[in-house]
Parts: C-alpha cells; structure tokens; sequence
C-alpha cells in the first residue's frame, strides 16, 4: 500500500463521523523506485490531504521528509525542480508514491477498529455490526 | 454443490426503497466456510417494497468464486473479466474478442461522454467490482490517472496489484479488498466512478448507486455496465414463473441477489439528484460471448483448467447456456446507465 492509497482510504463504519485519515502503522515497509511523472502529480495535488499524508510520513519515522505546511504550487513545479534533489516535488514523489507498506494495519481514529494490511493490500471489509 | 436459493421467490419485483438493507446475521459455522459444501442461506420473505437484504454468506461467495476462478479465467481470457461489444455477426478468435472488451470500455466511456482533453480528463478513478484490475490499468494508462479498484477478493487484488506493477502502472494503480456497499473512501473523491459487470452481485441496488454517487466528486461521471432483467410491462407486477425460475439458477452459480430492470436503475439515479441520466440496451452488442466462452471452456486447455479449479468455477461453466437462453428469451438485458454527480453548489 503507497501513502497515495492511504491518503484515499476512509473508516466508513456506522455511527462513526471523523473517520479520516486513518492512523497507518507499520510493520514491514520497503521503498521501490519509480519514475517521476509531474503531469501525474499534479492532476493528483489538488486531491490529496497534505495534513494525512505528512501524518503518514511521521507514523512511519519519516519527519524530516515533507513540510507541515504544502509548500506552493510554483515552488513545487517550477522548471527544472524534479532534477534537484531534495526539491518538493521529489519529496512529494518519494512519499506518494515510492513508499510501500507491506504489512501493518490502519487504524480508525475514532472508533479504534483496525484494518489489516497484508501483503501490501489493505482489506476495509466492515464487519455485520458495523454497516 | 447443493446451493440452496439465494432469492426468494419475487426476485423480479426489486423497487428501491428507502431503507437501509438489513443485514441477516451470519451463520456461526462461516469460519470454516471455505471448506463447507453449501453456505447456508437465510431464506427470506420480503415484501416487494423494502430493500432485499443480503443473504447470509453472500460476500463470501462472492469472494471465494472469484478467489477460485479468477487464475482460469485470466489464463484463457486475460485480464478483462467483461463481455465484448461486437457489431452484429462479428468474432471469431480470441483476438477478436479481447479486442471486443477493450471496445466495451470505449463504448461506454463514449456513452457517458467522458472528456479526454487534458483539463478535463478524469484525474482519479474508482473501479468498483474490480475483478483483477483490467478496467482500472486500461483507465490509468488511458487518461494518465490514478484508479483505485475495490474486489472481495484478496486473490484478485493480489494478483492485480501484481499486473500493474509488472506493467509500470504500480504509481497509477492500487487494488483493495473492501464492500461495494460500505466504499472505503470519503465523499467526492472521484472524477470517474467506473462498475463494470458488477452491479449484479450488489444485494441492495440503492445503497450500491447511492455510494456510487457518494464517492463521486461533483460533476463527476458514473458509468454503470451490468446485467438487468427486462423491463416489467405496465400490467406485470413480476416477472414470469418461468422466467424466475432461469434466473435463480443463473444466480445460484454465480452469487448473484436478486436482479432488477434498467428502469429501477434509472428511478434510483433519479431519486439520488442524479443527472444526466441515460441507458440503453446493448444485449444485442454481447451476443458473441457467451457462445465464445462456452466454445473456450470445451477447448483441451478450457477443460483441464476448469477440472483442476473447483466446483464453483466448474458450476459456473455449467450455467453459461442459461445465459445465453436468457438472452435469446429478451429476459437478460445487458445494460449501461450513466449519469453524473451535480457540480457543487
């Protein structure tokens, strides 16, 4: 599971109302490498909760890797920025989507209920009391 | 494998209703239910009126026919779990058909009128009922977006999430296991919302299309391709005892609730604030396929695969006449409604 997918994922258990984002913890995590698209990332930007995604960063023991605060737009894709190591935009890269968590669970913030991560796939299935 | 009904007997009936499903408490033998040669279903009696709940174990049979058949199908078909869209008399090899499916997504993008342009081409994509992710790679790869597919599965999210990242699709694409019913994302999150053939196995058609338009991001578009039974004639309140009776066996096989007609789709769209509704018939557009499965089941290859998958899978080759009956009887309509999500206020 990429930090892409985590920031998409929600605790829709009945009765439950704050259930994003959800905690990530983490017992197997790996980073694989994959090409920078900017096209990519920034028809993503606009969807993705900054907040949840450095939340997720912290969890897994990253805190120097993205800013509290997103940083702009035009810092993240000015000219150039994606060759310069250590850019926004590599860093937005590096946790979106070069991060795997291989198992761990989610963890709903309000109600506690966890959700397993197993290889890599999380699985949301509610259970009968909880719909 | 005795599979006791799943319907009751007025499956046809099927009107949205305003209730939420009530779940049957699962029997307390499921733990072992992989293993047990029928799943015991609670038998129900409901009025026409109220959502049909979903029967004991349905979610599991839904995950463990897949979980079973998925590797079968893949090895013979590839990685579309849908029929093809044919004009009519066409086909004959299997590139024929896996090209027919990759038509099948066009054609029902091309229905809904999704934009490609580059501001206005879908930016995230749900693939609901994703089986291994053959609609969710082609849309990623299509409109450069990320998809996310949820199965029941485990095994076809597995083997899905494997093909993408075989494919260097792994950025754009990741499958979960998780409940078309209860969507693990919050409100409005996607541009597109995609179920292709899935719609059949949802036991509460309303809460399905209402969690569609749920996750939808206003504005966005909702493409639904799935299986319906006719429309019912002014005069009927059911379908024909005949007609009742095919499909139960049709749904026996492949965990499949209670059907409804493309009508009671478009009452539910419209009922949600939906809009631009729109639908059409393409039963005659699919006609090809089941005959081309049935001739892929019977080859050396078909055959040996099927004896080594399982009983469900090999039941599920066994109902594949009754389709092409139901078709040919004008009962089955292979159906697409799509609509869009009110741009915010």
């Amino acid at each position: 599971m990429r930090l892409l997918t985590h920031n998409m994922l929600a605790s829709n258990i009945r009765g439950v109302t704050a259930g994003y984002p959800l905690k990530l913890e983490a017992t197997n995590w790996c980073t694989k490498e994959v090409d920078l698209n900017a096209d990519f990332i920034r028809g993503l930007l606009p969807k993705i909760d900054w907040r949840a995604l450095v939340g997720a960063t912290r969890a897994l023991g990253l805190p120097e890797l993205l800013p509290e605060e997103q940083p702009a737009e035009e810092e993240i894709f000015a000219e150039g920025a994606a060759d310069v190591e250590g850019s926004a935009i590599r860093r937005i890269h590096h946790a979106l989507l070069e991060i795997h968590v291989q198992q761990g669970a989610l963890v709903c913030p309000e109600s506690g209920r966890t959700f397993p991560i197993d290889k890599g796939i999380p699985n949301m299935m509610l259970h009968e009391d909880e719909v | 494998m005795s599979q006791p009904a799943l319907l009751h007997s007025h499956s046809a009936a099927f009107l949205p209703s305003t209730s939420p499903s009530r779940r049957a408490s699962p029997p307390a033998s499921l733990s072992s239910r992989r293993r047990r040669r029928g799943v015991v279903m609670a038998a129900s009696s409901t009025s026409t009126a109220e959502a049909t709940p979903a029967p004991a174990g349905l979610k599991e049979g839904i995950a463990g026919l897949y979980d079973e058949s998925s590797g079968v199908w893949e090895s013979i078909w590839g990685d579309h779990m849908h029929h093809g869209f044919y004009d009519s008399g066409e086909a004959a090899s299997m590139a024929d058909h896996r090209r027919a499916q990759i038509r099948m997504i066009e054609e029902a993008l091309a229905f809904a009128a999704v934009p490609d342009d580059a501001t206005k081409k879908p930016k995230t994509i749900v693939d609901v009922g994703c089986g291994i992710g053959g609609s969710s790679r082609y849309l990623a790869n299509k409109y450069g977006a990320q998809c996310s597919g949820i199965t029941l599965s485990p095994v076809q999210a597995e083997r899905g999430n494997a093909l993408a990242e075989a494919q260097g699709l792994s950025d754009k694409v990741s499958l979960q296991v998780a409940d078309a019913l209860e969507q693990p994302f919050p409100d409005g999150q996607f541009d597109l919302v995609w179920s292709m053939e899935s719609g059949e196995h949802m036991p509460d058609k309303r809460k399905f299309v209402s969690e569609l338009a749920r996750v939808a991001a206003p504005g966005g578009t909702i493409i639904i391709v799935t299986w319906c039974h006719r429309n019912l004639e002014k005069s009927e309140t059911s379908l024909k005892p005949d007609e009742l009776n095919l499909l139960k066996r049709i749904c026996n096989a492949y965990y499949l609730p209670d059907w409804c007609s493309p009508s009671d789709y478009v009452n539910i769209a419209k009922s949600l604030s939906l809009e631009d509704i729109k639908t059409a018939d393409w039963s005659e557009n699919v006609a090809p396929f089941w005959p081309a499965v049935i001739r892929s089941a019977l080859t050396w290859k078909g055959l040996t695969s099927l004896l080594r998958s399982g009983w469900k899978t090999i039941r599920g080759a066994l109902v594949m006449p009754l389709m092409i009956d139901g078709y040919k009887k004008g009962l089955i309509k292979f159906t697409i409604i799509t609509c869009r999500k009110p741009e915010a206020a």
